[in-house]
């Protein structure tokens, strides 16, 4: 069978970015797929692409498909850099091992690994750079406990088969501080309507009521009798209250939740899976509790 | 009855899994009526399938009135009061079965009043 050699581009996180990732998955989506990605036209990565770059060459591999990273056509320093300290590349066949740099480790976790997701969270990805000099033990593992919301989430609802895959970045330069988590299985939308398939409306509710509703305080489709549909009301709270952006791409539905509100919208894409992108501005002032002095 | 969290749980409060511990030994006690303080004290993570199973499943055969009454929380920071407080309000509210046609009804109202 013939290789099937993928560009990746100069991958961002905005919409055009996320519709460039989509394409890929759509490109790759048939079982025994043999790929190769090459990089020779790659500026920059950002966690988002290369959470969604990894979790979709496991989705090819589960599918008896294979995948190279082509790391010689790699030659952006700082993309490689990057993918080398966050312990990408090593995961996809690069001979160097990763190290305990500024970068945010590239995560996968096939199971909901409570210790191991909540030290990611509280140790790389809030207790580097800016989280470890500007914010208190007390916010970041309050901002870890909404963050696992998230993981919770795609572990309780997503059916992935193959897991969540997740990568996040401090920007220094934009004073941001990025994650994303990723899954590959049914998506939100999709999920909603599996839940209420008894109704005859169901397969014709479009995504971005279903996000909507998901995104309600007490919406869930969990049952079992325990109340739930918490999680993404929190996560929601949290960001808009410190200016942040929360972003999910899920089946064609787009959800944003930023200081402007909340907005939902069906995209001209199709993915099977949640990509939910959170971005936080580093200004310790927006996180400190009511008896934390505001810094000068 | 006094419960240390951490002695039974350890540090976090995050998963569903300990929070059925809890909800497993307390929900007798407070069934009859007895009082159970569940003491927090050097637990400093916390998330909601935790306290939806140790505290709003409670609310299943307890009224909020009682519960309120009965459970008392000790040096609980001010992460885990908010989504204590939630957790209570939503499991209050819940119905737990499921009108597959009125979640539809729901999902389109909702979607009409956005676009109308």
């Amino acid at each position: 069978m013939t290789q099937k050699v993928i560009q990746i581009l100069t991958l961002n996180d905005g919409p055009h970015d996320f519709a460039r990732l989509f394409g890929i998955w759509n490109d790759v989506n048939d079982y025994f797929e043999d790929i190769r990605f090459d990089f020779s036209r790659c500026g920059f990565l950002r966690p988002n692409a290369v959470a969604f770059l990894g979790g979709l060459a496991r989705l090819i591999e589960s599918r008896m498909g294979s995948v190279t990273f082509d790391w010689n056509t790699l030659h952006n320093s700082w993309v490689r850099t990057t993918i080398r300290q966050n312990g990408f590349a090593s995961a996809f066949g690069d001979p160097s091992a990763p190290w305990d740099g500024t970068s945010i480790p590239y995560r996968e976790d096939t199971a909901l690994d409570m210790n191991g997701i909540m030290d990611y969270l509280t140790y790389d990805w809030l207790g580097k750079g800016w989280g470890k000099t500007h914010l208190s033990e007390r916010v970041r593992d309050a901002i870890a406990g909404k963050m696992w919301e998230i993981y919770n989430n795609a572990f309780e609802h997503s059916d992935s088969k193959i897991g969540v895959f997740s990568c996040g970045q401090h920007f220094r330069n934009k004073n941001e501080l990025c994650l994303s988590v990723i899954d590959f299985g049914l998506g939100i939308p999709a999920k909603i309507r599996n839940f209420v398939g008894t109704d005859p409306r169901a397969q014709s509710l479009p995504s971005d009521a279903c996000l909507r509703w998901a995104f309600t305080r007490g919406k869930s489709t969990c049952t079992g009798g325990v109340a739930r549909g918490l999680g993404l009301d929190l996560l929601k709270e949290f960001v808009r209250l410190n200016e942040g952006k929360l972003e999910i791409y899920s089946n064609d539905g787009y959800a944003i939740v930023d200081k402007d509100g909340e907005r939902y919208e069906n995209r001209d894409i199709s993915f099977e899976g949640t990509v939910v992108h959170i971005t936080l501005r580093c200004d310790e002032n927006l996180y400190r509790f009511r008896d934390e002095a505001e810094q000068p | 009855m006094k419960l240390s969290i951490k002695d039974q749980i350890g540090l976090r409060c995050i998963i569903k899994e300990d929070g059925q511990k809890i909800y497993d030994a307390i929900h007798g006690a407070l069934q009859n009526g007895e009082t159970v303080t569940l003491d927090f004290e050097g637990v400093n993570q916390f998330a909601s399938p935790f306290f939806n199973f140790a505290i709003g499943q409670l609310l299943k055969d307890i009224p909020e009135a009682d519960l309120r009454r009965l459970l008392q929380i000790k040096h609980l920071n001010e992460t885990g009061k908010l989504v204590v407080e939630r957790v209570i309000e939503n499991a209050a509210k819940y119905h737990g079965d499921k009108d597959y046609r009125k979640i539809v009804d729901d999902i389109l109202e909702q979607q009409a009043k956005e676009s109308g």
